[in-house]
């Protein structure tokens, strides 16, 4: 399977994981350490090391979802499960290889040519709330 | 923090001239620096004292002195691609709200993003543009929040990866604000995309969303913090206005949100090298604003400091009021947000080949800056250059007029003096005008050559303004060929000679000043084409001889 299909098909709170610094090639140079200081869950050991378990609270804040504390409790072990499912990366050994960013070699681009989307009343229709010609939500003054 | 250029603060006297550009308010206390030509060299503290012309006490006089404004700014730029950035949706300001929209756009599931070619494009330009280092291989990240006019939960934006580092950006200071040259430093340009419109209804509790503008591609370019005062800012955001025109990737229209910058202001005391907490600023919709703002945001943190209340200066968002003239605190968000980054993973790397990037730097237009050094060697006044390097629709123009033989001053100051007040009149364009450089370059021509007076040629230049034509058309039909036959000026002066005894008695008497009178009387009578030159030499002959 893919990453992007477990990215697609998992959970919101298994995506959150993926912000995890742990997961990029070891040889990360400086400016990612740099970079992802606040983060701290990174790890820069060069081996096999258990990662910190995840914040779940926390995690749930930022993905918007609320849990009850026996929620907190049964999802925190599955959450961990993945972690280290997926912390089977870092026993390989990086040390050589180059970061890259991405596995493409070409670009995929589109002409900037107008084209009409032609279904917009459906799109509209599906609104939940919509107020011609605006789409109505709650009063919302700062993103916190 | 990227290391910044340190410049310690020359405080120049307040200089007196009438600005509406600063304006006094209580507790405000604007200084200038003055630019040398020299980036390099840091500057002479002088401790002078300032001459205030406010009812300030004068131990506010002393305050900006001791202290020295670290800013920088972060300007969105949207690209006038003549789509969004990644889907097919056309864009243009002023539609009505929500008629350009797609499931990408949209954010509904299911959908991808597609990036739009022109939009790699005009960042490479722009990176060209501002000196930058490019990077050949680049990514796009999520960056995720929570917004309503955020439909995908997440902006699609660069992160560690930006498309252009370590640029600079030179800039010329307004002659009336001291003049000189200077750069900054550009850390960072990167694409990203615009997010919806969020409109707050009058009453009520709940607000509107408009998604036209959710996918349009910007740029983003963060400077190094190195202005240190509002001038300074306000010329580096003018600076980029005429430099993405210039280049044609954006129209730069402050008021219509293409050109939208947010102030990074803080304050140290001379000498530390600890920077101060970090105050941003939002809503500056002009120029002049981003100008007021920080120089009341500089005085308002001075004033705190001096006040021994430094901790009172918290790292925030301040909202700048047009009204009231002065920032107020949004609320207070507690620590950083946390975005969560992550590479996109629905979109490649972009590639850059050395071939594409040299096609792009050929294909550049000469920029601003070099143009004003091209100009100035020319020999035009450094306000001339200003003015004409400033749009470059002018600049054509002008040089469009050069390229026929005419004179850069001669050009220059017609450009800048009838030309320009009658566009500002008549709220034209110098596109729309209907003067061709050619026949700018024959009027000038034709004075120069004695064929018409200067008088002449500027009712000539209002025809052609308005009308059109060419200059000899205009000459033959309304017969303004110069009179330059002395033979016939003199039977002129002798005709208003006989005619006004009485002021000849007078001048004979003593009144030389009457002279005046003579010429305007001769030139009534040749209708406007008498030499003048000639017309006086002759005048003062006959005048003179008969005493």
């Amino acid at each position: 399977m893919s990453s992007k299909g477990l990215l697609r098909g998992a959970s919101v709170s298994a995506n959150a994981v993926w912000h995890r610094s742990s997961f990029f090639p070891k040889v990360t140079v400086s400016v990612h350490r740099k970079l992802f200081k606040f983060r701290s869950f990174s790890s820069t050991a060069t081996t096999c090391s258990s990662l910190q378990p995840p914040d779940l609270p926390r995690l749930a804040k930022t993905a918007q979802i609320s849990l009850t504390p026996n929620e907190v409790e049964e999802i925190a072990p599955k959450i961990q499960q993945v972690i280290d499912w997926l912390g089977q990366l870092q026993s390989v050994d990086l040390e050589s290889v180059e970061p890259s960013i991405r596995a493409e070699t070409e670009n995929n681009l589109r002409e900037n040519a107008p084209e009409t989307f032609d279904h917009r009343d459906g799109m509209i229709a599906s609104v939940p709330s919509y107020e011609e010609p605006y789409i109505k939500v709650p009063r919302v003054l700062s993103m916190d | 923090m990227a290391s910044t250029i340190f410049r310690s603060l020359q405080v120049q006297p307040f200089l007196l001239y009438p600005t509406t550009l600063l304006r006094r308010r209580n507790g405000v206390f604007q200084f200038t620096t003055k630019a040398t030509q020299s980036q390099a060299e840091t500057q002479q503290r002088q401790p002078q004292s300032k001459v205030s012309t406010s009812t300030q006490s004068k131990k506010l006089d002393k305050i900006p002195k001791d202290y020295e404004a670290i800013i920088g700014i972060e300007t969105h730029v949207q690209l006038s691609t003549l789509t969004k950035a990644f889907c097919g949706c056309p864009y243009s300001y002023g539609s009505p709200p929500n008629s350009s929209i797609c499931p990408i756009c949209m954010g509904l599931p299911g959908a991808l993003p597609v990036l739009n070619s022109k939009v790699i494009e005009f960042a490479v330009k722009l990176g060209l543009a501002l000196n930058c280092n490019l990077a050949f291989n680049s990514k796009f990240d999520r960056k995720q929040y929570f917004y309503p006019d955020l439909p995908k939960g997440y902006q699609i934006s660069q992160f560690d990866v930006p498309i252009a580092t370590a640029g600079f950006l030179d800039v010329d200071i307004p002659v009336e604000f001291g003049g000189g040259h200077k750069r900054f430093g550009i850390t960072r340009v990167h694409m990203e995309e615009d997010a919806g419109k969020l409109l707050h209804a009058e009453n009520g509790n709940y607000s509107q969303v408009d998604l036209n503008r959710a996918g349009v591609p910007l740029l983003e370019i963060v400077s190094e913090p190195d202005m240190r005062n509002g001038i300074e800012a306000a010329e580096y955001a003018a600076e980029l206005q005429r430099l993405v025109r210039y280049l044609g990737v954006s129209n730069g229209n402050m008021q219509e949100g293409s050109l939208r910058c947010d102030v990074n202001v803080s304050i140290r005391p001379i000498g530390q090298s600890k920077f101060g907490t970090k105050v941003e600023i939002k809503n500056l919709n002009s120029f002049s604003s981003v100008g007021r703002a920080i120089d009341f945001e500089i005085s308002r943190q001075v004033q705190l400091h001096s006040q021994g209340q430094e901790d009172q200066i918290v790292q925030e968002t301040r909202l700048w009021e047009e009204g009231s003239q002065r920032t107020i605190t949004m609320r207070k968000k507690e620590g950083l947000a946390d975005y969560r980054y992550f590479p996109e993973p629905d979109l490649p790397a972009v590639i850059l080949s050395q071939e594409y990037v040299d096609g792009i730097k050929n294909s550049l237009p000469e920029l601003p800056e070099i143009k004003r050094r091209r100009y100035e060697q020319m020999g035009l006044s450094m306000q001339d250059v200003l003015f004409l390097a400033n749009d470059k629709n002018i600049a054509e123009f002008f040089e469009a007029t050069l390229a026929k033989g005419a004179d850069p001053k001669l050009v220059a100051n017609w450009i800048m003096s009838d030309i320009a007040a009658f566009m500002k009149n008549e709220k034209l364009t110098i596109n729309e005008i209907k003067l061709t450089p050619e026949e700018l370059s024959e009027l000038i021509a034709s004075i120069k050559g004695g064929t018409i007076s200067g008088k002449i040629g500027k009712e000539i230049l209002f025809e052609l303004l308005a009308k059109g034509g060419t200059v000899k058309e205009i000459i033959e039909k309304k017969d303004l060929v110069q009179i330059v036959d002395p033979v016939e000026i003199e039977t002129m002066v002798d005709k208003v000679i006989a005619e006004n005894p009485k002021q000849l008695e007078q001048y004979r008497g003593g009144k030389t000043k009457l002279q005046g009178f003579f010429a305007g009387q001769v030139m009534k009578l040749s209708k406007g084409k008498a030499n003048p030159g000639l017309l006086n030499k002759i005048l003062l002959e006959k005048l003179n001889s008969k005493s």
